[in-house]
Formats: C-alpha cells, sequence, structure tokens
C-alpha cells in the first residue's frame, strides 16, 4: 500500500531513540510499536518494503495521540505530524481507521446549529444524570445557556471554534475581557470560521479538512486583522493551513495567526500600566498542551502572562509530557489515555500547586475530569483583573 | 556432554517447526515465521500474562533492530516481563522450546547489540523501570535494568547525588543495556566507565536459576564476576537488578567552549592540557560539520565557522575549578583558540550538553544514514588519526562528522550517506574498514563503549588471537553452557560453535515486510 509520504521526510529519522522519553503512549508501554520511533520504521516497511498493512500496524498508528512532543525532541527535525497525518489519511481513504460513526460525528461538528443544540440537550442530559460523565471523560456539570458574542471593534479576530465555543464559551468571553482590557476591539468569528478541522485531520479526513480550512478562510478574508485564538489545538491547526493547503493565500492566513497569549506577550505593559492589580492569592501549575509547546512552540508565553496576575506560577517537571487528552483520542484511546493521564496528575501533586492552567480545551476537560482545579490561563488574569476593578 | 543436549534440542526444535510451519494456516500461513512460534507464544502468554507477550509482525519486526545500520535480526516473540519471576519463567519456556533468548533495553545500540539473532524470545525490558532501593549513606541505589539512565539521575538529585555514566543517548537509554555494554559517557574521563560505577548484578542464567553477582562490601571475596558481567553483552544471563554506585555531586562544575580554526590546533589541545596534570570531568570534540548539524537543534551557540570545539568540563571544589579552568583557558589561548567561553549559568551548560549529546541524532541533517565506529586511539596520536580519517573518508567520497571523547581518545567518526544512492552501503563499509585498521595500526583498540555486537563481530580477530578467543568463548559458556542466552554477538562465528548451533535451530527466513 502506498502511504503517498515524502520519502525525504520518511527516510530523516535515524533510529537514534532520543525521542522515545518524549512520546507519551512508548512511556506508559514501554513497546516499540508505541514509539515515534517505531511507527516511522512501520511507515517505512510498507511504504518502501511493501509489508502488509495488518491490523496490528494499524494499532500502532491508532494510538498516537499526535501530540508531537517527539518533533522537538528530535535533532534531525523528523516532521513526524506530517508523516502521521498522512498515513492516517491514506488508511482513511481505504476505510481502515475512523469508524463511520466518528466521520458522522466530525461532519456535525461544521454546522454550528446543530453543535449547539446537540450539547445544549447533552447539557440537559448531564442535569439528569442520564450520561456517564466520568466514564466519558464530560464535564460533570455543562451550562444550559451561553451568554452571546458580542463584537466591540476590529482591531483583532478572537477564534471561537466549534465545540469550545458550545462547551466553554465563558472562557472566550473571559478572554475577549482581557484582550479588551489590554486596548483591542474584538470581534469573535463565531458562525464565520465554523470549526479549524483539527480532529478531523487527525482522524485522517484531509479532504474534508482542506474544505474546512478554505471555509475558515473565506469567512476571516478581506482585512489583515491578526486571528487570535485560545485554543492551542485550533491554533496549531490554523497555522498549518499553509502547509495543509501548499497555497500563498493559506501560507498568508497562517501567518495572521496568533495563540492569544502570544499576542498578549507583547501588550504586558500596557496591561499592567492601566490595569494595577492584586494577584490572585493561588499557586499556578501551568499544563502546556503539546499543540501550543511542540507544534506552535509558544508555550512560554502563558507564564509570562499569567505571572502579574497570580501568587505563584510554578512549571510542571515532566518536560512537557502530553495529558493524553489528544482532542478525541480520551473517547477512542480511554485506556491509554488515563494511563497517560496519572502521569500528568502526579506531576501536578508534586508541584504543590492548587490550581491548573491549562490553554487547550481538550487537555482541560481530560484533566477536570480526573478531579483536577483547571482553568484558562486567561480566566485567572481576567478573575484578577475584575477583582481590582471593584 | 553439553553439546550432545544443545544438539538434541536443536533437531527437536527444527522438526516441531518444521511440522508446524507445513500446518500453518490463517494470518499464521502469511507470515510463515510466526507459524513455528504459536506454541511457544502460547506457553509465554500462560507464563506471563497474554497481554505482555507479542508475536505479530509489527512488534517482531520492529524488536529485531536497535539504532544502528543491521537490518538482518529477527525476533521470535517479544515479551514485556514485569519482574525477576516474569524473566525466570520466560528463560524457562524458552528453554523447554529449545530458543534461545535475547533481552532489549531502550534499543539505542549502535551495534546490533540487541538485534536478535535466530528468533530467540526477546525479552523487552522497558517495564522493569523502578527504582528499587537508594542507600545515600551507603553511597548505593538498587534499580531494574529498564531505568532509563537520566530518569535515575533525575530521581537522585535530591539526595545530592546521580549516578556518573552519561552515555550521550542517556535521555533515552537504560542501565541494563548499559551493563551489557559497560558504556561509556563524557565523563567518564574523571569518573570511569560502568563497570566503575555497578557493585552487584542479580542475574537469570540460562537454566533459569537467579544470581547475585558482586557485592556491596568494600573488599568483595572470591572472583570479580561482576567484572567478567559486565560488558558481556547479555551473552552471560539478563540482569534483573543492578546495584548502582552513587557519586556525590560536585560542589562547582564549569563548562567551557573552546574554538578553534584548526582541528590539529583542537587536538594538540587536548594533549596539553592532560599533560599539565589537570584531570577534567569531560573533554568532548566536535569537528565543524558536526557543529553544524546539532546547532540548529540546540541552539547552543556553536560557532558554525570554527573548524573544530572542544567542550571541557571541570568540576570539584570552587577553588580547585577557578584555578583549573584558568589553566585551561591560558592551554587554550596557546594553541591559538578563536576563543574561550564559559557556560554563565545552568542554562546555557544544559544547552552546550544537549548539542553535544544530539550529535548522532541530527546527522540527517546532513544525510538520512550513517555508520560509525568507536574505536580508541591514543590520545597524543589523535591529529595524525583525525588527518587520516578525512582522507579515507574523502577517498571514498564520503562525509564525515566527528564528534568524540577527545579526552580518552575515543573516536566516533560518524560517517553520514544516503543508503539509496546505489554503491552507498558498499563505500561506507568499506571507508569503515579502512578507519578500523588504521586505528588498531595505531596502536588503538576496536571499540571504547558501543560494544561489538555484531556489527564489529568479525574485526574481532584483528585485535585478538585464537587463543585469546577461544578463552573468551569459555568464560561465556560457564556462565550459559547451552548458549541461549542473545546468540550469535562479540565472537567472531570460528568461536561460537555452539551459537551456530542454536542460530541454525531455528528458521532464519520469512521475516514480514
Amino acid at each position: 500500500m502506498d502511504l503517498g509520504l515524502n520519502d525525504d521526510e520518511l527516510v530523516a529519522c535515524v533510529s537514534c531513540g532520543l525521542c522515545l522519553p518524549h512520546c507519551p503512549t512508548f512511556v506508559v508501554t514501554g513497546r516499540d510499536t508505541e514509539s515515534p520511533r517505531g511507527r516511522i520504521a512501520l511507515m517505512r516497511a510498507v511504504q518502501n518494503e511493501g509489508a502488509p498493512v495488518t491490523d496490528d500496524l494499524i494499532r500502532s498508528m491508532e494510538t498516537c495521540v499526535q501530540c508531537r512532543g517527539c518533533e522537538t525532541a528530535c535533532p534531525s527535525a523528523v516532521p513526524f505530524g506530517h508523516l502521521m497525518e498522512g498515513t492516517r489519511a491514506a488508511l482513511a481513504a481505504e476505510g481502515r481507521i475512523t469508524p463511520r460513526w466518528q466521520r458522522l460525528a466530525l461532519k456535525g461538528l461544521r454546522h454550528r446549529w446543530l453543535l449547539m443544540a446537540g450539547s445544549t440537550l447533552l447539557a440537559l442530559a448531564i442535569r439528569l444524570r442520564l450520561v456517564p460523565t466520568r466514564r466519558l471523560g464530560l464535564p460533570a456539570r455543562m451550562a444550559l445557556r451561553r451568554p452571546r458574542l458580542r463584537t466591540s471593534g476590529t482591531d483583532v479576530w478572537l477564534f471561537t471554534g466549534c465545540v469550545m465555543d458550545a462547551w466553554q464559551r465563558d472562557v472566550h468571553l473571559a478572554v475577549q475581557r482581557v484582550l479588551e482590557a489590554a486596548g483591542a476591539g474584538v470581534e469573535p468569528t463565531g458562525g464565520a470560521a465554523p470549526c479549524c478541522g483539527a480532529l478531523h485531520i487527525h482522524a485522517g479526513l484531509e479532504s474534508e479538512t482542506k474544505a474546512m480550512a478554505r471555509q475558515v478562510m473565506a469567512g476571516l478574508s478581506g482585512d489583515g486583522r491578526p486571528i487570535l485564538v485560545d485554543a492551542a489545538g485550533c491554533g496549531a491547526a490554523l497555522k498549518d493551513y499553509g502547509h495543509l493547503l501548499g497555497t500563498d493565500e493559506a501560507r498568508a492566513f497562517s501567518a495572521r495567526v496568533y495563540d492569544v497569549h502570544e499576542w498578549l506577550a507583547g501588550r504586558l505593559g500596557e496591561l499592567q500600566s492601566q490595569h494595577p492589580v492584586d494577584p490572585l492569592d493561588v499557586t499556578v501549575a501551568v499544563q502546556d498542551p503539546c499543540h501550543l509547546r511542540h507544534v506552535q512552540r509558544a508555550h512560554q508565553a502563558v507564564p509570562e502572562v499569567l505571572q502579574p496576575f497570580v501568587a505563584s506560577v510554578v512549571a510542571l517537571d515532566d518536560d512537557g509530557l502530553c495529558c493524553g487528552a489528544g482532542g478525541a483520542y480520551s473517547v477512542m484511546e480511554a485506556d491509554l489515555s488515563r494511563a497517560i493521564r496519572e502521569r500528568k496528575t502526579a506531576a501536578v501533586a508534586r508541584s504543590g500547586a492548587s490550581v491548573v492552567a491549562s490553554a487547550n480545551p481538550g487537555c482541560s476537560l481530560h484533566l477536570a475530569a480526573a478531579g483536577l482545579d483547571v482553568r484558562h490561563p486567561l480566566e485567572l488574569v481576567d478573575q484578577a483583573l475584575s477583582a481590582s476593578r471593584v | 556432554m553439553v553439546r550432545v543436549v544443545a544438539r538434541t534440542l536443536a533437531e527437536a526444535t527444527r522438526r516441531v517447526l518444521g511440522s508446524r510451519r507445513r500446518t500453518g494456516r490463517g494470518p499464521a500461513a502469511a507470515e510463515p515465521a510466526q507459524a513455528g512460534d504459536a506454541a511457544l507464544a502460547a506457553d509465554l502468554e500462560a507464563a506471563i500474562g497474554a497481554d505482555r507477550v507479542r508475536s505479530d509482525a509489527a512488534a517482531r519486526y520492529l524488536a529485531s533492530r536497535d539504532a544502528s545500520i543491521y537490518r538482518e535480526g529477527n525476533a521470535g516473540p517479544v515479551c514485556y516481563p514485569d519482574s525477576t519471576a516474569d524473566v525466570v519463567a520466560c528463560v524457562q519456556v524458552a528453554a523447554r522450546h529449545g530458543r534461545a533468548v535475547s533481552p532489549r533495553g531502550a534499543g539505542t545500540g549502535l551495534a546490533g547489540g540487541a538485534a536478535p539473532l535466530g528468533r530467540p524470545v526477546v525479552l523487552s525490558m522497558t517495564r522493569m523501570d523502578k527504582l528499587l532501593e537508594i542507600d545515600v549513606d551507603n553511597g548505593v541505589a538498587w534499580v531494574q535494568p529498564g531505568i532509563v539512565n537520566l530518569d535515575l539521575t533525575r530521581a537522585l538529585a535530591p539526595h545530592g547525588v546521580h549516578y556518573a555514566p552519561d552515555p550521550s543517548s542517556q535521555a533515552a537509554c537504560t542501565i541494563g543495556g548499559n551493563v551489557a555494554n559497560n558504556s561509556g559517557g563524557p565523563h567518564c574521563l574523571a569518573y570511569g566507565v560502568t563497570s566503575a560505577h555497578v557493585l552487584a548484578v542479580e542475574v537469570v542464567l540460562s537454566d533459569g536459576s537467579v544470581v547475585t553477582l558482586g557485592d556491596l562490601s568494600a573488599e568483595p571475596v572470591g572472583y570479580d564476576l561482576r567484572g567478567a558481567f559486565v560488558g558481556s553483552e547479555g551473552m552471560c544471563g539478563i540482569a534483573t537488578a543492578v546495584a548502582v554506585r552513587l557519586t556525590p555531586d560536585p560542589p562547582a562544575v564549569r563548562t567551557m567552549l573552546l574554538c578553534f580554526d584548526d582541528v590539529s590546533d583542537a587536538a594538540a589541545t587536548v594533549s596539553a592540557i592532560i599533560a599539565d596534570g589537570i584531570v577534567p570531568a569531560a573533554i568532548e570534540m566536535m569537528d565543524q560539520r558536526c557543529v553544524r548539524a546539532v546547532e540548529d537543534f540546540a541552539q547552543a551557540g556553536y560557532p558554525e565557522d570554527a573548524a573544530a570545539v572542544l567542550l571541557v568540563e571541570v568540576d570539584g571544589p570552587a577553588g580547585g575549578v577557578s584555578i583549573a579552568s584558568e589553566r585551561i583557558a591560558g592551554i587554550a589561548r596557546r594553541y591559538q583558540a578563536m576563543s574561550v567561553r564559559t557556560a554563565a549559568d545552568e542554562d546555557e551548560r544544559a544547552r552546550l550538553w544537549k548539542g553535544r549529546k544530539s550529535a548522532f541524532g541530527a546527522v540527517a541533517n546532513v544525510m538520512p544514514d550513517y555508520y560509525l565506529h568507536d574505536t580508541v586511539v591514543p590520545r597524543t596520536r589523535l591529529v595524525e588519526v583525525l588527518e587520516s580519517i578525512y582522507e579515507i573518508v574523502d577517498r571514498y567520497d564520503l562525509i564525515v562528522l566527528n564528534v568524540f571523547h577527545a579526552g580518552d581518545g575515543n573516536l566516533h567518526p560518524i560517517l553520514a550517506y544516503d543508503s539509496r544512492v546505489p554503491g552507498a552501503d558498499e563505500r561506507v563499509h568499506a571507508a569503515g574498514r579502512e578507519i578500523i585498521t588504521m586505528s588498531l595500526d595505531m596502536g588503538g583498540a576496536l571499540t571504547g563503549e558501543h560494544g561489538i555486537g555484531v556489527e564489529k563481530r568479525e574485526h574481532m580477530s584483528r585485535m585478538f588471537s585464537e587463543v585469546d578467543l577461544d578463552q573468551q568463548a569459555r568464560l561465556r559458556a560457564s556462565f550459559d553452557p547451552y548458549c541461549r542466552m542473545n546468540p550469535g554477538k562479540v565472537l567472531p562465528s570460528a568461536h561460537s560453535c555452539s551459537d551456530i548451533a542454536a542460530l541454525r535451530a531455528s528458521d532464519a527466513s520469512g521475516v514480514w515486510g
């Protein structure tokens, strides 16, 4: 089977093994089949040596969280994420991965009214205790109503996305207040850009992702406004449109995308001078979402932005190892996902922090389901700002 | 007697395998290598649990290789033991089936030492990764073999001690693999290699018995069997627990980067530092090509215009460190160093080391494949040796990245190439042979720390006489009379007759893919 992978990218792995300690699935299983080096060797076996695509080989690919921690650990800069996306696209095209129900669910994310209505129903079902939230990794309580998104100006876009907007709109509102405090007029993207397609590309649905990328670009075209993203996974996906579509237009679009912390870090002076604050009396552990740390490589902005607004910010001592959320991974590979999460919760316990700051909705849901008090970093900043306003 | 038993077992295995292979069906029929393993795998599963045995093609394919370019390995079922008892059980099942056993750590070896030959049962030790016991007062810790070298040092950090041997792959490699290869590392210049840091080893022998070699007393009595075991590359038994020596963290450390526009000046500086009576904790050298390959990744501020750089670290009491580093700076300037830089803080120091330790992994920035030797040459002849290496490599139209433990003359000429180019493999191997011959002619040794494995097996007779090799084979046989532990490694084929029987006993063809 031809996986359609770029041969130069594929042979760039020299099998040194320095990725192993940075791979969450290798760390919890100790198995070469669940390691980046092993997965690349299997891709090569299929593409270059004609090896058959066995069920076990597919398991090896499916168990990858796509955290891309291996990429930052790789001295030869092997583009593992692209290789894995390509492999999954080839497998999905043959119907070997991503079952029909999952494809259907992913399709739903593009239809905003469907998603919002479905989420309200889900929130109701959770209230009525009809849904085993713990087992499914869902929040124990979801809001039945969502406050309205409103536009305060046209300096920047705030990308609101799909599930996050339906389930965590409070976060968007807090982020917007912080941006406004920094002097920016904010327009939430809402229906103009329904979904970034990150979950779709992870599931190997390449052509669908491309269609969604074009839809998002069309919705936010027309001006060069920065597009700020408060979900690390979406930010990484938007920043990758240039590679995904390979057009100048897409590259120009991706260049407009910033993680919201990245953008705020450059304006921290303004924010602090206009709004003297009393820091919140909490010790916060910063959890680096993989798609912020390993893909966007912008994670250092989070503690920088957070620092002035809380008593103390502590870093976790686990080298940014993935928490196991991985978008739909926590549902599709629940056992592995939880085994990986245990290492993260242990790191949080070692840090002595009472609150965890996570800049990605997937991670925050996953960690909250383990009983941690998880907030978006800018929710804390917003809380500190509003406390001092009173 | 032993040989008769081995031959009988071999014959029995051949028959069993033969008949089963013919009756294979379903997915097994498509993968002939798997068919004969069904009974073996079933017994292994019964012994340690079905979820800890993998006999599918993908798992065996990956367990057949390490970080070297050796690709002829052929794994049987892969087991993931959790305890010494599991290892014993696997070894016993394998023995019952007349099959060999090959242990495996992180698979970062560079000589094919973990590449299984003759379809043995592979024991992947990664799950036995616990730190069992720390005794800081007596400077010793018991660990399981699958613990990662750097994880051990990190776990020890709160106690103000560390595990001294630090191979470049220390972020991934395991203590078990370090014991098997008697691994070195930059800091072994001052602190000594693995054998100086392993006090005792619990070993499962090929008959399934468990013995402890060495003990924790200051003056152990009797033969130093621990010494014989460390560096035996898995051929004497499988380590299931290791007592490692804890080294107190030095009160002060200074890391210096010395840059030169001539490789010979750098090499001469190394000799001059040692001749001056200074024993730095480490002296590492990288040439220009190597610096360029790592700098992009490490962002350590390595100058890409220098022909060679030396990374020198001194440690000890603060006063001594500062005197030694001043003397080293003086020597470097005498040898025309372009610049002498001292790491300002721990972060800068960490980045410099990160660059050095990612050298092998960074090769793909230059070429997609590499072939590596690790000969040791007398330090005084470094300049000559380096010139010869560049000359050999030029002649074969290859690219070399030089990175090595300059302080003890342990070379690592990385021959970078693209195996997709026709004839490249042959040129690389021919150049490798010449480098070995040249190193030995200069009075050097075949390997410093990477082990012999399969890669350098046939070069052993250049270094040892027939009598030497026979004695080594006998030492091995005294541990493993059945030649069932990681067979086919280290000793050239003529000296491991019973290994050959073990290897022939099982089918070596039919690998998936």
